[in-house]
């Protein structure tokens, strides 16, 4: 019994205690869900969720209302529930990020447009986008949201309503053949540099004095590197990164160096779309605080390196607000490509417009309207003229040189300069203007002055030396015309001059023609000007016009003024 | 072994030769075209007084625009460079020379011809013939847009060469192969230019041209 006894008392015992220890075990499982629950309540509804819902929310309902929809200044947000779908611009050939393969799309900006549709609760129309077209479109409300690769900068700021935080970033890369020892842009002068029309880059690239090739879309890059008609090219790390899982091309080309990065922005209209904007920076904070964006990345097999460390940022306390997209602190500024304004930009935009609507011709003047193309346009002309009128003393000198030395009695100096006008003559221009650039960059390091002056003795030499042949053949026939008679050698040769007049302005006129050759061996004169204009502006066919009414008109008054100069020559046939 | 060695040794030259055939091709072209613009722009100005000033000025314009500057507006300017390829795009900006070289040869042919000189009219085929000659060193320009012609092959295993040695004993060859067939072709012009104006003495077409080249566009 007293076991009995002892044993329901010890058992009382252990029962007060394990019910005092089960007590204690609930309460602090109680305790630990409740923590859990509200540290996940916080987590998974924390502020930009709930501004999200409220704002979709109410779109929707303002959407259901009768007659919202046919309010013509409806946010694009509402009018997306009105149309139960968002029409987005996506691009069509950009490898990994966006293509589109027998009516098939996919790649990373899809599956992003794919998710933000998912979430808003509508589908999808998608509409093909290029570079030049994406942020039109917005402006002409052919689409409500553009995700095409475009890169956020300060300029573009003022044409379209970025979403923050950035959905990606990238980096310009210059891309050459693996055999190429180009390591910075030291290398690169005399390369034929391919970039893309407007890419954020370009004006560095410009600034460095590298020789710009300019191609409308990013696709034809590869093909134009593979057959060698770009030695080097430059897009984003993103783009080149699915040729780089093709091992052919990466065995022929490797990445060079790297300029700045720029984050890439999904884009909407500056009006009209505040609402939408406002939902789609909420849905990007949460798509990278909840790693969306990641995922997407990671089943494209696209860099992630810049998602992970936006991941982080974005699910730090201070920025999982619904000011978040606001801060500072947490966003990335947009990278800053603002030029700035010539004095007389709003001027000359007038009168581009009031030709525009007089002739229906878009004239697009982009050498006036920025600080930086208007002093490359005026260091264009100002160089333009220095060639021309070293070009034409040069060529003059070295006819005269050439003239004198295949005059000679001498027969070493004879043949020596029928040797070297021979050679002159049997190499192409663009190969004598490479030859002589290379030879003076052995004796001094590159500067537009070294260009310059490197197409000027090559240019000279050239048309000098078949004018130095025209003179010798007209010596030789004075001669034979006078054998006998009392003549000087110098008389003869002003009669020979004379004589030769006609070809020594002939090659006068061919040296003019020759100078925007110059532009091979990055002499500075207009034609590389405008080409380095045109690559961060638009209207490449007003400038391209322009610099051939420019040249022509130069070629027309050299020829004037030579025909008075020929005139004068032969002047000197009647004195002698 | 040196890298021009190398280079030799490997399969450049048969590229290069490749290279300079779509020189050839390009100033064939180009003189195809021009043939028959000049030969056109020449009638024109045998017609009457306004079609004559107008086609005497726009030989005038064609003679003064500068082929390189031509080729980048009919890449930059046209949209997608007028649907024209590479090669298509030099042999165009080519023409504007050829035909206002060819308008003028045609003119003196025509004036010999009137004075009585069958021969000296006939004088006009050397002188195409050396049109062609410097069509295929212009078009070389084709270089600066990446049309894969004979200097675009030299100018890329050039950028090869580590030396300022090698890269001008590179360079020689290319001046060399490009300087063949030009003197060849020019001795050949030279003598049938000897040949009729012996025949021809009353002729005075274009015989200033003998013995220096041409002004190259």
């Amino acid at each position: 019994m007293s076991s009995r006894s002892v044993e329901p008392r010890r058992c009382a015992e252990c029962f007060r205690l394990g019910d005092c220890l089960r007590v204690v075990a609930v309460w602090l499982g109680i305790a630990g869900a409740l923590l859990c629950l509200f540290a996940g309540a916080a987590y998974a509804a924390g502020p930009p969720d709930a501004a999200l819902a409220q704002l979709l929310r109410d779109a929707r309902a303002e959407a259901d209302t009768p007659g919202a929809c046919a309010q013509p200044a409806v946010d694009r947000l509402v009018r997306i529930y009105c149309a139960r779908q968002i029409r987005v611009g996506v691009r069509t050939e950009y490898p990994l990020f966006a293509t589109l393969n027998e009516g098939v799309r996919s790649g990373y900006e899809i599956d992003v447009v794919r998710a933000i549709a998912r979430r808003l609760g509508v589908g999808v129309e998608f509409a093909n986008v290029k570079a030049a077209t994406r942020i039109p479109m917005l402006a002409d409300d052919s689409v409500d949201l553009v995700v095409a690769t475009m890169g956020d900068n300060t300029q573009r700021e003022t044409q379209a309503r970025f979403i923050r935080p950035h959905y990606y970033q990238s980096q310009t890369v210059i891309v050459g053949p693996r055999d190429l020892a180009v390591t910075g842009w030291g290398d690169v002068h005399g390369l034929n540099l391919c970039v893309t029309v407007g890419n954020g880059s370009n004006a560095e690239m410009m600034s460095r004095h590298a020789r710009l090739m300019l191609f409308d879309d990013a696709e034809a890059l590869p093909d134009r590197l593979a057959d060698q008609t770009c030695t080097l090219a430059a897009q984003d790390n993103s783009f080149f990164d699915y040729y780089f899982t093709d091992p052919g091309f990466a065995a022929r080309f490797s990445v060079k160096f790297g300029l700045a990065q720029v984050p890439w922005g999904m884009g909407v209209a500056l009006t009209g779309a505040d609402r939408l904007a406002r939902a789609l920076d909420l849905m990007s904070q949460i798509f990278h605080r909840d790693g969306v964006f990641l995922a997407a990345a990671h089943a494209n097999r696209i860099g992630e390196r810049f998602l992970r460390q936006q991941q982080v940022r974005w699910r730090r306390p201070e920025c999982n607000t619904d000011t978040g997209s606001n801060d500072p602190g947490c966003v990335i500024p947009p990278s800053n490509a603002t030029l700035q304004p010539t004095r007389f930009s709003a001027g000359v935009g007038a009168f581009e417009a009031w030709f525009g609507r007089l002739t229906g011709f878009p004239l697009q003047l982009p050498m006036l309207q920025t600080q930086p193309a208007w002093l490359l346009f005026l260091d264009g002309i100002v160089n333009s003229f220095i060639l021309i009128v070293g070009v034409l003393v040069a060529t003059l000198g070295f006819a005269l040189l050439f003239g004198a030395a295949m005059a000679s009695r001498w027969r070493l100096l004879r043949w020596t300069a029928r040797g070297i006008t021979i050679v002159l003559q049997s190499s192409p221009i663009l190969l004598t203007l490479v030859i002589a650039a290379a030879i003076i960059r052995a004796f001094f390091t590159y500067s537009p002055a070294v260009a310059l002056g490197s197409a000027i003795v090559a240019l000279g030499l050239t048309n000098g030396g078949n004018a130095g042949q025209a003179i010798a053949e007209a010596y030789l026939s004075v001669c034979a015309e006078r054998a006998g008679s009392h003549i000087s050698r110098t008389d003869l040769f002003v009669r020979a001059l004379s004589r030769a007049a006609t070809q020594i302005v002939a090659f006068l006129i061919n040296a003019a023609k020759g100078t925007p050759i110059a532009s091979f061996i990055g002499a500075p004169e207009l034609l590389s000007a405008l080409t380095d204009i045109s690559s961060f502006a638009s209207g490449r066919a007003t400038t391209y016009t322009l610099v051939l009414i420019f040249y022509t008109g130069i070629v027309i008054a050299v020829v004037w003024s030579c025909r008075r100069f020929q005139r004068f020559l032969e002047r000197g046939r009647l004195l002698v | 072994m040196t890298a021009l060695e190398q280079l030799l040794g490997s399969n450049f030259l048969p590229g290069f030769l490749t290279g300079m055939s779509v020189n050839f091709e390009i100033a064939a072209l180009a003189l195809a075209l021009g043939l028959v613009l000049g030969a056109v722009l020449a009638c024109g100005r045998f017609c009457g007084r306004f079609i004559a000033a107008a086609a005497g000025s726009i030989v005038a314009l064609m003679r003064a625009a500068p082929t390189f500057v031509v080729m980048f507006f009919l890449l930059n300017a046209l949209p997608r460079g007028g649907g024209f390829s590479g090669v298509m795009i030099v042999a165009v900006s080519l023409v504007p020379y050829t035909a206002a070289y060819v308008s003028d040869s045609v003119i003196d042919a025509l004036r010999v011809l009137r004075a009585g000189s069958r021969l000296g009219g006939l004088l006009i085929l050397p002188n195409i013939a050396r049109a062609f000659f410097v069509l295929v060193m212009s078009s070389g320009a084709g270089a600066a847009i990446g049309v894969p012609e004979g200097i675009t092959v030299l100018l890329r295993e050039a950028v090869k060469m580590p030396s300022l040695g090698e890269k001008l004993a590179l360079f020689m060859i290319g001046v060399a192969c490009f300087g063949i067939p030009l003197q060849a072709g020019f001795a050949v012009i030279r003598l049938v230019q000897r040949r009729l104006g012996r025949t021809a003495p009353r002729s005075g077409t274009k015989l200033a041209h003998g013995g220096a080249l041409p002004s190259e566009p």
